[in-house]
């Protein structure tokens, strides 16, 4: 009886700190990455983080939720790559055309639910360039039915996709929450910037 | 310790209490975002399978099909099947056959809303009911109601295609799957976003854009065993026959006497790709004319077809134009094969002649303000320029014909007249096809347009009409090792003489009313004349005659009772009347609210007499007795279609974004209560 109490307890905190260990790794991995992104800004070429990284820092994201979130954006959304930082699906190198970028709603895009229409985010390209783009809906889909078609996106889009719902246990659920901004037109930005 | 525990307890409930509120929400909202969601807020997966079988028996130039859809209902519900399908761009359908078990029954031709009102009723009732409209000549709709669980109910299309026959070799294409289309114009509804469920809401310009974009997924995302065909197919060509091949397709063919049979190598195929069976007649017996004729309902109806033997080479100087289409429905396989189709033809210029190239998605850019002369250094630009291609964005058709047809003077810089020839290089997957076809003939001119198809299932529909506005011919390529033969026999034709103002004089006098098509379109190296008669006679003899380049005349005649017996030549001649009909309005020959009605009904008659699907008539069969209690549900599914092979998913999948960390933190916890709890008990029961 006395094993069983000390075998349960031992158990579950392994669990925990593997459950705490992933949210930790998102975090510690944000302040690596933002070296990489800095390097990558300087020296205008794809800088991995790490050597044995299988992807590299092409954007950064801010947006205002209840704090300020500034998350360097990692290229695909392959393997493991989620883990470390929101990846950018869809969209070019310069983020010139319409962009789609995915991330874990337990870690990066926890934040997400706190955006609405009207909200505004910003997007950093490699040339240091700051995008604006303000929020025009936000709504939940179905991955098992939709799929997005990137042809029919204009190219003024940014779509932020995690899953849903935020407080889910289930990681292979088919809800997901989609969050499309539009770019604000640059004599806006600068005008404000001006001001 | 037990302070401990408390905390636990207490962190505990914090945790799960989000989890109840989120669940309760979620409910809520899926029911009214959702299609696929049943009356107690579970997610269906799409459960219909469909698999397909394609009977063809081809007689001279007429290719007879008999197309079997099974619709497997594999849940354990009632329910409604909608499938959007192609079929080749000039079938006839003329006939329906719903079986379910041992029953058959067999469809009527009706008044498309008459048809869409029955089915409805039927529906409601709980009664099996089918119903096939045309939703564009190469594109169909079935649906499919009341289908049992776990059943399987079968729909039979009958439908007669014309064989095409050029250059000595006969074509048959069989498609079976669509590339996704391309809907211009703003978005005229309010309701949900325009990638829900796959499907494209109407547009200001394609109105029906919602009924023409079925969801094109990946093999992998259908039910097992879905989305396969089967083929058998007799080929009686009247002639002795010495090659069958498909580029599209791994075949076997057996010599069976005069007839070959043509099955798929192993037995099934998956349906992402056209199926392309071509065969030549044996060296020598090439035919260059033949007559059938057929009997039906007392009338005669004549089909005569001839090939002009055009040789003669054209020396006049060329301006080319390609235009290339580098939209989002290109990327992958397309994109490699527009290139390469467009290099080859880069080496067809020579050196009297000017080009530019023109490239299009979304807008319109060309590589030169004015045609250049073919000299190496515009030509290693201009190869430079197409290497370099890549294919996004959207498919706006319509400025990319206007800069290549219209053209600021008509004759160029240096003073020389030039034949104007445009190439226009697509997979044709836009919706808006009648008013494309409209801008191609308005500004035209003396220029002449040809089209090139590119993928595994391009809009064989807009090449063909496209090609006939514009007053040129049409080619495909299936894939990147089939570039050159199509291409050399395109560009070919394009150097040759043209045989214009074509006359056909029948003996008699009322069948050169009847005569469809009615004009001739003007006939390239290798093609044939073909025209169908209602109410002539085999006897005497049709003369045809044209014009060449040159201002000399054309002239053959072909004996007519030499006929073969043809079958369903009625129909052939039925659908080129109808298509007449349609091209009248399309072109605002009769613009008035009468003439739109003169030829709905027009079309509708012909449709009904001749037992046919338009526009305006569709194919329906409806059960007697209701076999759905009125009480269990029917949910409705849209059965895909597979991606086009080798063409990058437009669509992108969403990412899998979620980890297990809340679930391991939540176990973790929940361990942790139970391991105090246990510790709490034990030091309370053995102090």
């Amino acid at each position: 009886m006395k094993h069983l109490g000390l075998l349960v307890t031992v158990l579950s905190f392994t669990v925990l700190a593997f459950g705490l260990w992933i949210p930790f790794k998102a975090l510690v991995a944000q302040e690596l990455l933002a070296l990489a992104w800095a390097e990558t800004q300087a020296r205008q070429m794809q800088v991995r983080p790490w050597p044995w990284a299988d992807t590299w820092p092409v954007a950064r994201l801010n947006f205002q939720s209840d704090s300020l979130q500034s998350l360097i954006v990692l290229d695909g959304a392959h393997g493991e790559s989620l883990a470390f930082g929101p990846g950018q699906v869809f969209g070019d190198q310069m983020n010139a055309g319409p962009t789609v970028i995915a991330g874990h709603r337990d870690t990066h895009f926890s934040h997400l639910r706190h955006l609405g229409p009207g909200s505004s985010l910003e997007l950093q390209s490699r040339d240091g360039q700051w995008r604006r783009f303000r929020v025009t809906d936000t709504r939940v889909v179905d991955s098992r039915f939709e799929q997005i078609n990137t042809s029919a996106l204009p190219r003024d889009a940014l779509l932020l996709v995690t899953c849903y719902p935020f407080n889910g246990l289930e990681a292979n659920g088919p809800l997901r929450y989609v969050v499309e901004a539009k770019a604000v037109p640059e004599e806006l930005v600068a005008a404000v910037v001006e001001r | 310790m037990e302070g401990i525990s408390l905390w636990l307890a207490v962190l505990l409930l914090l945790f799960v209490h989000p989890l109840y509120a989120e669940a309760s929400e979620s409910g809520r909202e899926n029911a009214g975002e959702l299609r696929f969601v049943d009356d107690q807020g579970r997610h269906l997966e799409s459960a219909t399978l469909m698999n397909a079988d394609y009977q063809v028996k081809v007689t001279g130039l007429v290719a007879d099909v008999e197309l079997k859809q099974t619709f497997q209902n594999t849940s354990q519900q009632w329910r409604e099947a909608v499938y959007v399908f192609p079929l080749p761009e000039k079938a006839s359908v003329y006939g329906m056959t719903m079986t379910s078990g041992e029953r058959r029954i067999v469809g009527e031709i009706r008044e498309k809303s008459v048809a869409k009102k029955e089915y409805d009723t039927a529906k409601s009732e709980g009664r099996k009911v089918a119903r096939v409209d045309q939703q564009r000549p190469n594109l169909f709709t079935t649906h499919l109601a009341n289908i049992p669980p776990g059943e399987s109910i079968a729909i039979e299309l009958s439908y007669q295609q014309p064989v095409r026959y050029q250059s000595g070799e006969f074509d048959l294409r069989i498609p079976t799957t669509i590339t996704p289309r391309y809907m211009p114009g703003e978005i005229v509804h309010d309701g949900p976003k325009s990638w829900q469920s796959g499907w494209a809401m109407p547009t200001t310009d394609v109105p029906d854009a919602d009924q023409i974009s079925p969801y094109t997924v990946l093999p992998q995302d259908l039910g097992p065993g879905s989305h396969q065909a089967t083929v058998s197919m007799s080929i009686r060509a009247g002639l002795p026959v010495s090659r069958v091949s498909s580029p599209s397709h791994r075949l076997t063919n057996t010599w069976n006497g005069n007839t070959v049979e043509v099955k798929a190598e192993n037995g099934h195929f998956s349906m992402d790709r056209d199926l392309i069976v071509r065969w030549a007649p044996t060296r020598g017996m090439a035919p260059s004319a033949a007559v059938f004729q057929e009997q039906w309902q007392g009338e005669n109806y004549l089909m005569a077809m001839m090939i002009p033997g055009l040789e003669t080479q054209q020396q006049v100087a060329r301006e080319l134009v390609f235009v290339i289409d580098t939209s989002g429905s290109m990327a992958g396989e397309s994109i490699r094969q527009a290139t390469q189709s467009l290099l080859r033809g880069l080496e067809t210029l020579g050196p009297d002649d000017t080009f530019n190239v023109i490239q299009f998605n979304s807008q319109t850019a060309s590589l030169f303000i004015d045609p250049v002369p073919a000299d190496g250094n515009y030509l290693a630009r201009a190869r430079r320029y197409v290497g370099n291609l890549a294919a996004d964005g959207g498919t706006e058709m319509a400025p990319a014909l206007d800069a290549a047809l219209n053209r600021r003077g008509s004759e160029t810089a240096d003073g020389v007249q030039r034949l104007r020839q445009v190439v226009f290089i697509t997979d044709g997957s836009v919706g808006n096809e009648s008013a494309l076809f409209q801008r191609i003939k308005q500004q035209l001119g003396d220029t002449r347009l040809f089209t090139v198809g590119i993928g595994s299932a391009p809009n064989m529909h807009f090449m063909r009409e496209a090609a006939r506005f514009g007053r040129g011919t049409y080619t495909s390529i299936n894939s990147t090792s089939d570039v050159e033969r199509p291409l050399d026999e395109l560009f070919g034709k394009m150097q040759s003489a043209v045989l214009t103002d074509i006359q056909v004089d029948w003996p008699d006098a009322g069948a050169n009313q009847s005569a469809q098509p009615q004009r001739i379109g003007d006939l390239f190296r290798g093609e044939p004349m073909i025209q169908v008669v209602r109410g002539q006679a085999a006897q005497g003899e049709v003369r045809v005659s044209g014009r060449l380049p040159n201002g000399s005349v054309w002239q053959q005649s072909l004996d007519l009772e030499q006929a073969a017996s043809g079958k369903g030549l009625h129909r052939v001649w039925a659908r080129q009347k109808i298509d007449g009909l349609l091209d009248a309005r399309t072109l605002g020959r009769d613009q008035s609210e009468d003439g739109q009605d003169q030829t709905k009904e027009k079309v509708t008659d012909l449709g009904i007499q001749h037992q046919l699907i338009t526009p305006y008539t569709s194919f329906l069969a409806v059960d007697k007795t209701p076999s759905r209690p009125v009480d269990s549900l029917l949910a409705s599914d849209n059965v895909p279609t597979l991606l086009p092979a080798g063409s990058d998913a437009g669509m992108l999948r969403y990412p899998q974004t979620a980890t297990v960390a809340p679930l391991l933190q939540a176990l973790g916890l929940l361990g942790l209560v139970f391991g105090a709890a246990i510790t709490l008990l034990k030091r309370r029961v053995c102090p």
